[in-house]
């Protein structure tokens, strides 16, 4: 019998929407629970999460929290992590790296420091290039980050460019441009894409 | 059988829990360690994949980022957990100490000299009791916090406390589980030879 699936996070994509992105690449049912922040509070006094925090995922009948070890989880069950043990290395190295960008944005999105936004954005004036020319560098030749196949690295790179793809164009990286194609034109993807909650981050 | 070359600076800091790993799977390694004043003049001209180290390079091939490496290495040694589900534990455990890691490092790395003092009674009184509360809470009666045997979310935990029983010396007295934890990663022989062995550093 397949598994339940239940990811409890906030109404944002933040550090939630990888773990989303992959349910939806692999085209598996889950329950997608979004708590506002009086929900959080009420849920957190609980205290049946692991850690004091969200996202968690819970599979039959157990709970586990930390972002990228859900989403290596679910990426490692729907078969999205690479195909031998050297392949799932790159596509981790592709998943930390974007992690590290990521939370790089969320800092300075939040941060109420206006002095120290200032500096977080200039920083990542140069970040955001040095991050897009590596990416491109070590991108494969198939148009997917890893491989010959969709995997979750390619689905954080995705993630990760929300924002940056706004305002930056891939002309200058054709791989990267590629990957964003496959991934848009997944039909999980593209189905959950047109139809998620649209959310300031 | 592959050729393991891993490239840090000669510090533990990000590199010293894939040495560990290295040892508990008695897997021979090339350990290149390079000092902080050669590195600038090496980046530039380096191959490495995001412009950061360690590095691991596997039959020619290069990968970055320490926590990847890591997972890598623990696999080649057996050491992520028996099931899917306890790999994800293991990488739960890792990364929710990490998250407390990275206060304590940023503690040790302040240059401001009162600063540091604040930011170190902040950690030992606020951050680090809770947590060594709720791990003690993860830890198995056996030692272990995954299942039954050695997995590396035991060997992180010890490798973290290293660093950290430097600045805090009693802060494991009194957790029975935590301790055990800690003798099960020293009692294993790959583990027990490279800790007489390794090169002494401050980081």
């Amino acid at each position: 019998m397949a598994p339940k699936y239940k990811f409890t996070y906030f109404n944002a994509r933040g550090r939630g929407e990888l773990v989303r992105l992959i349910f939806a690449a692999a085209g598996v049912e889950y329950e997608d629970v979004r708590f506002d922040w009086e929900q959080w509070l009420a849920f957190k006094a609980k205290g049946t999460t692991p850690m004091g925090q969200i996202p968690v995922l819970e599979v039959d009948g157990r709970m586990m929290c930390q972002s990228l070890a859900i989403a290596r989880y679910v990426a490692r069950e729907t078969g999205l992590c690479g195909t031998t043990s050297w392949e799932e290395a790159q596509a981790d190295m592709f998943v930390c790296g974007a992690d590290d960008l990521l939370t790089n944005l969320i800092t300075v999105r939040f941060e109420k420091d206006e002095a120290k936004k200032e500096e977080g954005k200039r920083d990542l004036a140069t970040y955001v290039p040095n991050f897009l020319a590596n990416y491109e560098k070590l991108c494969g030749t198939e148009g997917y980050l890893v491989g010959t196949s969709l995997t979750y690295a390619d689905l954080a790179f995705f993630n990760v460019m929300h924002d940056i793809l706004k305002v930056t164009s891939l002309d200058k990286y054709p791989k990267l441009a590629k990957v964003v194609e496959h991934v848009t034109a997944d039909r999980g993807v593209a189905t959950w894409l047109a139809k998620r909650p649209d959310t300031p981050s | 059988m592959p050729t393991y070359k891993l490239t840090c600076f000669n510090v533990r800091g990000r590199a010293e829990l894939i040495r560990l790993l290295f040892a508990a799977g008695e897997i021979p390694y090339e350990d290149v360690r390079i000092e902080w004043d050669k590195w600038p003049e090496l980046k530039p001209i380096s191959d490495t994949p995001m412009g950061q180290i360690p590095t691991l390079e596997v039959d020619g091939q290069v990968i970055c980022q320490s926590m990847a490496i890591a997972r890598f290495v623990a696999g080649k040694a057996g050491l992520l957990g028996k099931t899917n589900m306890d790999q994800a534990r293991a990488d739960m455990l890792l990364d929710g100490g990490m998250d407390v890691g990275k206060l304590f490092t940023e503690m040790v790395m302040e240059k401001d000299a009162s600063k540091k003092a604040e930011k170190k009674k902040e950690f030992g009184e606020k951050h680090l009791p809770p947590f060594l509360a709720l791990y003690e809470g993860f830890a198995g009666d056996n030692g272990h916090f995954v299942g039954d045997s050695l997995t590396w979310s035991d060997i992180g935990f010890f490798n973290m406390m290293d660093f950290i029983t430097a600045e805090y010396p009693g802060a494991l007295d009194g957790y029975c589980k935590l301790n055990k934890v800690i003798d099960n990663v020293k009692s294993n022989p790959g583990v027990a030879k490279w800790l007489k062995e390794r090169p002494v550093t401050n980081h």
